[in-house]
């Protein structure tokens, strides 16, 4: 009984004993586990993982005391001037970011966010249709497969992720995604409530893929590497990029406004921007990295993958989703009236 | 057939009904397939990779912690709170005894809700209050509280009354009755409480989900997001492990109460 | 007791639980009444002026007439409350005479009790398993000859797993009540010439009638207000008021209107209950345990 005792005090002291700690808040899957070990015995810290399946719940998180709980989170581009206006994350000091010169000339001045005064790029990709091909009968190359009943090809999921999948809609109406007319919008809202009846209904990428995989859906939305890392399992499964266009998109790293171990932030975001690092993240990820100087370590196979790195031809299909500012409330609005239908 | 074979027969269906999906589970975590139902061999892979999954290791820990201090903490009050409610009338009683139902019968989502605004206007306005493993316990305490007043309550108010006036009479003074009389006539109530606290607690997802921060995740935080991600073998292994503790807990509270 | 004595009594034991409950469930159920008023801002927190604006849209009330979907949302909820609760009722009646009646009373109990202690997470999620469409059921289905049905998502698959998950907690307080039950009344009635039916109805069944109100309370209350179930099992297709709430705190960032479905989900229950209750007579909490 003593020796219980001795040993749950001493089990308790040394998990007390303080070491940093550096609290980051991203995608599931978007980061393998070697990275961050090795940047916790580098920096003898600990890290804690929080994860999130869509923007959308990562903003609420935020806003619901987020931004004082985490040091580091992900956001696509699109809502990163959203969360600068509403004093969720913090200007970037550039001077603790000496890694930032090893980004690909166009990244580092990006429109989402100019000169990257409030974040770091971290992996961009597409975001388009993946199928399994022995499933479906005929061409998919439309959005129509979600949208026109004529061309349903079987059980197919939408992406829980708002901007994505109303803009999905949009495109295949022939507008831009980044569209605020509201009488575009109500059709959109229209399409997508009987896509939603017609399918099996909302999925976040991981689950979407899974679900892919396990034969429940034969159809998804959802991002381009995700898909490429299950491709390697199962090359039954196709990614396409649909005739009206998919999107385009970069997640980056920022710092919440009243992050707790600052520090440390910085101390991570540079070191991601080391090529061997941004490297290794990229080869597990599947998606394209913007660190330039990672160039050498990458798998040759992927760097020169056209459908991770997509020539002009292809880029010219695709549309950044963007930030549409003051009509962000109606796309909230629309978005839980479709989920509510 | 007699009526009483009918019922068997029924009582028996009804079991297979309420075992059938834990017995998926429970088979399927040593089925070896990543996707399929179908078996493809017995396996303990899924155990392995669920032990070697570190970053797991403190959800389990943040759901014995939170469970732990709330169950101590709620327990605590109230038994107080019962004990005040059973020996004292006071004007504010009925106030109270109503606001004690509050968390009993309202839906776990509203109470969740309700606590997470709390939260976040505390940080608006006093900057206390941050998400985190402490707005965990702090919710599942405002939940357990309820029951473990009205399960000891129910339990002072079938000791006979004659127990403590005869104390009275004797001279002990309010608390020495409580601790020579009252307490060890009520201990079990109290253990039974307390177990039906934890359990609560352990279970919890609804109110956790709401307001747990960072760092924080407990065990069905961490269960619903890998589900809604996907239904793994990994998961299967967890949820069997957990059915197992269960299983053991209770056995071991069978064994204590036919002994006594 | 003098006035003093009292109070020194009062203070200690009534004082740290009072004081919690209503800083931490008066004040926040106030606070979801108090937002409920309020409105979105436009980075998703709150501001004022005070609105009727949640409610309307609630209750769907607008220039353009009455929408009633979040009205049918509710009624969906309450459906799901009413049927799972029926359903519960009449699997879990027979059920506790049949646990009560049996030999091996302690080995059944604990077997029931098994999965009400089980975490209800995994329950529901088992249900995926079998539902799915390369899941359990297809594949007994599938080795039989028969085609394949797609019970997933639906609300088929809602309903069985809401009924499923809350059928021990209905069982449970039952069984408390039918253990108690005094079958010398029954004899009693049989000496009186009442018939088996009549017998059973005015001897045996006010007997449970406490077991099976605390049961019902257990089984609709929660069944109402879930989002999980209809998260999991219904995978966005089915939405009932417990998906709203939790989406307006979630990714809507509209925490007014979630208030306002709040506290609305509320007062439906609380009506639901009090009608319930002044039928059933009054019959105090303490039974369930």
């Amino acid at each position: 009984m003593r020796k219980l005792v001795a040993g749950i005090s001493v089990f308790l002291l040394l998990s007390a004993t303080a070491k940093g700690e550096l609290r980051i808040f991203n995608w599931a899957e978007y980061i393998p586990e070697e990275v961050l070990q090795e940047f916790e015995k580098r920096y003898d810290v600990r890290i804690i993982y929080d994860t999130f399946e869509a923007p959308e719940a990562m903003m609420a998180k935020l806003q619901a005391g987020g931004a004082r709980e985490y040091d580091l989170v992900v956001p696509p581009d699109y809502y990163i001037a959203e969360m600068v206006r509403a004093g969720l994350i913090r200007p970037l000091d550039h001077e603790k970011l000496p890694n930032l010169k090893n980004l690909y000339p166009e990244f580092k001045n990006p429109d989402y966010d100019p000169g990257n005064r409030h974040s770091v790029p971290y992996q961009w990709g597409t975001t388009a249709l993946a199928y399994r091909a022995s499933e479906v009968k005929g061409k998919v190359d439309s959005w129509g497969v979600f949208f026109d009943p004529d061309m349903y090809k079987g059980p197919f999921l939408l992406l829980d992720e708002m901007r994505e999948t109303i803009g999905a809609a949009l495109k295949y109406l022939g507008y831009s995604l980044n569209d605020t007319n509201p009488k575009h919008l109500e059709k959109a809202k229209e399409l997508l409530i009987e896509a939603k009846r017609r399918g099996l209904g909302f999925a976040g990428s991981v689950e979407g893929r899974s679900r892919l995989l396990a034969g429940d859906a034969v159809l998804v939305h959802n991002y381009s590497g995700d898909i490429f890392q299950i491709q390697e399992e199962d090359d039954d499964i196709v990614y396409v990029i649909p005739k009206e266009g998919g999107t385009v998109w970069m997640d980056a790293f920022a710092i919440p406004a009243n992050a707790p171990h600052p520090d440390l932030a910085y101390l991570f975001l540079n070191y991601i921007l080391e090529p061997k690092v941004a490297a290794a993240i990229s080869n597990f990820t599947f998606y394209a990295s913007p660190v330039k100087a990672a160039e050498p370590y990458l798998d040759p196979e992927l760097l020169h993958d056209p459908a991770i790195y997509p020539p002009p031809e292809i880029m010219a299909k695709l549309e950044f989703i963007r930030d549409v500012g003051k009509a962000l409330p109606i796309f909230d609005r629309i978005w839980t009236e479709i989920k509510a239908r | 057939m007699s009526s009483k074979r009918w019922l068997t027969l029924y009582g028996i269906l009804v079991l297979l009904f309420l075992y059938l999906p834990i017995a998926v589970i429970v088979v399927l975590s040593f089925n070896d397939s990543k996707y399929g139902v179908v078996w493809h061999g017995f396996t303990l892979k899924w155990y392995k990779q669920l032990l070697e999954h570190t970053r797991i290791h403190p959800y389990v820990w943040n759901s014995a912690i939170v469970a732990t201090t709330s169950t101590l903490a709620s327990t605590i009050l109230g038994t107080l709170l019962a004990l005040g409610l059973h020996r004292y009338r006071f004007s504010a009683r009925n106030a109270l005894l109503f606001l004690l139902y509050v968390p009993v019968v309202i839906p776990d989502v509203v109470m969740g809700v309700s606590l997470l605004l709390f939260f976040a206007w505390a940080q608006r306005t006093i900057n206390a209050l941050h998400l985190g493993i402490g707005t965990v316990i702090i919710s599942h305490i405002s939940f357990q509280i309820a029951y473990v007043t009205l399960v000891v309550k129910s339990r002072l108010t079938g000791l006979d009354p004659g127990l403590e006036e005869a104390a009275a009479d004797l001279g002990a003074s309010g608390w020495v009755r409580f601790w020579k009389v009252t307490f060890p006539l009520i201990a079990p109530g109290i253990a039974a409480a307390a177990l039906l606290a934890f359990t609560l607690s352990l279970d919890d997802f609804v109110i956790t989900f709401f307001t747990a921060g960072p760092g924080a995740t407990t065990l069905p935080i961490y269960i619903f997001s890998s589900v809604k991600r996907g239904v793994t073998p990994e998961i299967h292994a967890l949820s069997t492990l957990m059915i197992l503790v269960t299983t053991l807990a209770l056995i071991a509270v069978q064994r204590v109460q036919m002994r006594r | 007791m003098n006035k003093l004595s009292r109070l020194k009594g009062i203070l200690p034991t009534i004082g740290p639980g009072a004081l919690w409950l209503v800083i931490f469930t008066l004040v926040p159920t106030l606070l979801i009444f108090y937002t409920s008023f309020l409105q979105r801002d436009p980075h998703g927190w709150l501001s004022g002026p005070f609105t009727l604006e949640n409610y309307r849209r609630f209750f769907g009330i607008s220039e353009s007439g009455i929408d009633a979907l979040y009205l049918k949302i509710l009624g969906r909820s309450i459906l799901l409350g009413v049927v799972a609760t029926m359903v519960s009722v009449v699997i879990g009646y027979p059920f506790a005479f049949f646990v009560a009646r049996s030999q091996h009373k302690n080995l059944l109990l604990l077997l029931v009790v098994l999965p009400f202690w089980t975490n209800f997470l995994i329950r529901v999620y088992a249900w995926i398993v079998i539902f799915q469409r390369k899941g359990v059921l297809n594949a007994i289905l599938h080795s039989l000859g028969f085609e394949p049905v797609f019970l997933y998502p639906s609300w088929t698959a809602v309903y069985i797993g809401t009924i499923y998950t809350y059928l021990p907690f209905l069982i449970l307080p039952l069984y408390a009540s039918v253990e108690k039950i005094d079958w010398t009344l029954l004899e009693a009635a049989y000496d009186l010439g009442a018939g088996k039916l009549r017998g059973f109805w005015h001897a045996i069944f006010p007997q449970t009638l406490p077991g099976l109100v605390a049961g019902i309370m257990l089984v609709f209350i929660p069944a109402v207000g879930t989002f999980v179930i209809s998260d999991l099992l219904g995978a966005g297709k089915t939405i009932l008021v417990g998906n709203v709430i939790q989406q307006q705190f979630g990714s809507s960032r509209d925490w007014a209107f979630g208030s306002a479905a709040a506290f609305v989900l509320m007062a439906a229950v609380m009506a639901g209950l009090w009608i319930y209750a002044r039928r059933a007579g009054e019959i105090g909490m303490e039974e369930l345990v």
